[in-house]
């Protein structure tokens, strides 16, 4: 009972790295990404390539800058200039990063799956109330709740932070309040594509390193963040714990329909609440 | 899209002798297709082209009507797949009665779905719609008893459906006459629909919900209605895939379909009514030549919607107008 409401937390974890980088991203810029799967994928390919060198804390190291640095380009590239336009043509121009980096993955590191072992220090178990849990995945735990603290403190405190809730609730009157948030927002981009990379890394050694890892995660990322509402950190936070509990009670009691439960789940928060459970707040 | 709203809604419905001049003309051209060409790989190719076709009519025409992106498109045309193999498996019903299932169950299923998720913003609407379409697939994989998995479904069709030999459904000869007809039918219906006082209440609702529901309109059973006609025109060409394949799996609901019918759309041109059976063609026509040439399909046709969505938001099918029109333009003076 408590390994699995523990796994539950590993899983709900991981997808609240990955849904919160998806809300910082929609927070600022209006537009939800598409190719927040690949770039989780990424992430998990490049710290797979640089851990297997130089080890598993540089490989995340690496993975997270070299994400961040994605993030910077795609902001540039992609989210600054299209900013003006309807939502759907972002929307439609990151599936087609999506697809262009799926073929890139598959053209450096082959369509094999590889895994990363995680690093030595964590290889063994942690007695908790009588049963062994493995330590790597209360490490993943221990970072999924880094992250959370690490970002309600900066957005609380930070400049920066108050610049997003700010544009999170009301874009249009943060930006008549003289807040540049094409300043801010490659920052705040770099910064959730960077989570990806991070939640990338941290789940390798926990998953099948493949070109097609980031399809499954970036659906069940939208379910947190449509679960959630849009935009609303706190409430990814909640829905990413109870999707974690949600999925691994499932797949432990009833496997043929793990997946169709959270999707139930989530029409059934959205008929009660079309904005999601955190309403407008954030 | 025409414009000037003040003039009578029968004018709209009205179609000009060129129009179906045009409307003949392709009829009649994909008609005499397959009786020119020998060969049947071609044909096959054509046939796989025109019920994609179908599929991307109906997520064009979903974006066009309501402004909404879908990616969940390939839920209400794999359903149409399975229930046929299903019902005809279990001898649940005629076979002709199946593809009336078929047509209505994923029909009922995007109103009722519509009801439901039509007030959620644009952007969830399009991440909801992925989700809603993995969450079937995964389940016609998991849920092996049902569905036979991985390894699908062969479907053991009567020797006749409605009165006609299976195999005009099946040799890619006939079966490309058979959808390309229902593709333009469904053209021509869609046609139809958009310019009914229902799809001006649509369109009123796409350009301004508040205003729309201000002056007396009410717009959640509309949009409803508009995913119910969408879903529709996928459970189609869902249908027609089975009756041709004899066979279905669960990559007839996996989002990468619903991502490819999209691509055509957009390439093609949503804007226009044949814009996205337009994509369809070209999409395969293109896949098969770049198939020999390149591994990087899938780079080359991300690249492909990257471009088209932001430099040519008319699509092909919109500068071929352009084209034309230039060229007229230039003969004339």
């Amino acid at each position: 009972m408590v390994a699995q409401l523990l796994n539950g937390l590993v899983y709900g974890g991981l997808l609240y790295i990955v849904a919160v980088g998806l809300v910082l991203i929609f927070g600022l810029r209006r537009v939800v990404n598409f190719a927040h799967g690949s770039l989780f994928m990424i992430g998990a390919f490049v710290g797979f390539t640089i851990a297997t060198r130089y080890g598993f804390w540089v490989g995340m190291l690496g993975s997270v800058l070299t994400l961040a640095v994605l993030g910077l380009l795609l902001d540039a590239l992609v989210f600054k200039p299209l900013r003006d336009q309807d939502h759907n043509v972002t929307l439609l121009v990151t599936f087609g990063i999506l697809l262009v980096l799926e073929d890139l993955a598959q053209t450096v590191w082959g369509k094999d799956f590889r895994s990363l072992p995680p690093p030595d220090l964590l290889k063994g178990t942690v007695a908790i109330l009588g049963q062994d849990f493995p330590s790597y995945r209360l490490m993943v735990i221990g970072v999924a709740a880094l992250v959370a603290a690490g970002l309600s403190l900066w957005l609380r405190f930070s400049k920066i932070g108050l610049y997003v809730r700010a544009s999170s609730v009301d874009p249009v009157t943060t930006a008549v309040q003289g807040v540049n948030t094409d300043r801010i927002g490659a920052v705040v981009v770099a910064l959730g594509t960077a989570l990806a990379g991070l939640s990338g890394t941290v789940a390798a050694p926990l998953l099948a390193i493949s070109p097609s890892m980031g399809g499954y995660i970036l659906i069940e990322s939208f379910i947190v963040v449509v679960i959630g509402g849009l935009g609303s950190f706190a409430g990814a936070f909640v829905a990413a714990l109870v999707i974690g509990q949600i999925h691994n009670f499932g797949v432990v009691h009833m496997p043929w329909a793990a997946t169709m439960i959270p999707f139930v789940l989530m029409v059934a928060v959205l008929v009660w609440r079309p904005t999601g459970i955190a309403g407008n707040r954030v | 899209m025409d414009s000037g709203g003040a003039t009578p809604m029968t004018h709209h419905a009205a179609l000009s002798w060129r129009a179906w001049g045009l409307i003949a003309l392709a009829v009649a051209a994909g008609a005499a297709l397959p009786p020119l060409l020998a060969s049947t790989l071609v044909l096959t190719l054509l046939t796989q082209a025109a019920i994609s076709g179908i599929l991307a009519t109906s997520v064009g025409a979903l974006l066009r009507m309501s402004g909404v992106v879908s990616f969940g498109h390939a839920t209400f045309y794999g359903i149409a797949a399975y229930l046929i193999a299903l019902s005809i498996k279990h001898q649940w019903m005629a076979a002709e009665a199946a593809v009336v299932l078929a047509l209505v169950v994923p029909t009922v299923l995007a109103f009722v779905l519509g009801l439901g998720i039509v007030r959620v913003p644009g952007m969830a609407f399009s991440m909801l719609t992925l989700a809603i379409g993995q969450a079937f697939h995964e389940f016609a994989v998991k849920a092996r008893a049902v569905s036979g998995g991985d390894d699908g479904l062969a479907i053991a069709l009567p020797p006749e459906l409605f009165g006609l030999p299976i195999a005009v459904f099946q040799r890619p000869h006939s079966a490309f006459v058979l959808c390309w007809l229902t593709l333009a039918a469904v053209i021509f219906a869609l046609y139809r629909v958009a310019h009914s006082r229902f799809g001006r209440i649509t369109e009123a609702i796409r350009e301004n919900e508040e205003r729309a529901r201000f002056i007396g309109y009410e717009t959640d059973v509309p949009r409803a209605l508009v995913l119910a006609i969408s879903g529709l025109v996928a459970a189609i060409a869902g249908v027609l895939f089975a009756l041709y394949n004899a066979f279905v799996s669960p990559e007839v609901l996996h989002w990468s379909l619903s991502g490819s019918a999209l691509i055509m759309a957009i390439i093609g041109g949503p804007r226009l009514l044949w814009g996205p059976a337009f994509g369809a063609m070209v999409f395969f026509l293109v896949k098969d030549l770049a198939g020999n040439l390149t591994e990087h399909w899938q780079a080359l046709i991300g690249l492909t919607l990257i471009v088209v969505t932001v430099l040519l938001p008319v699509g092909l099918g919109g500068s071929l107008i352009r084209l034309l029109a230039a060229l007229r333009g230039g003969a004339a003076r």
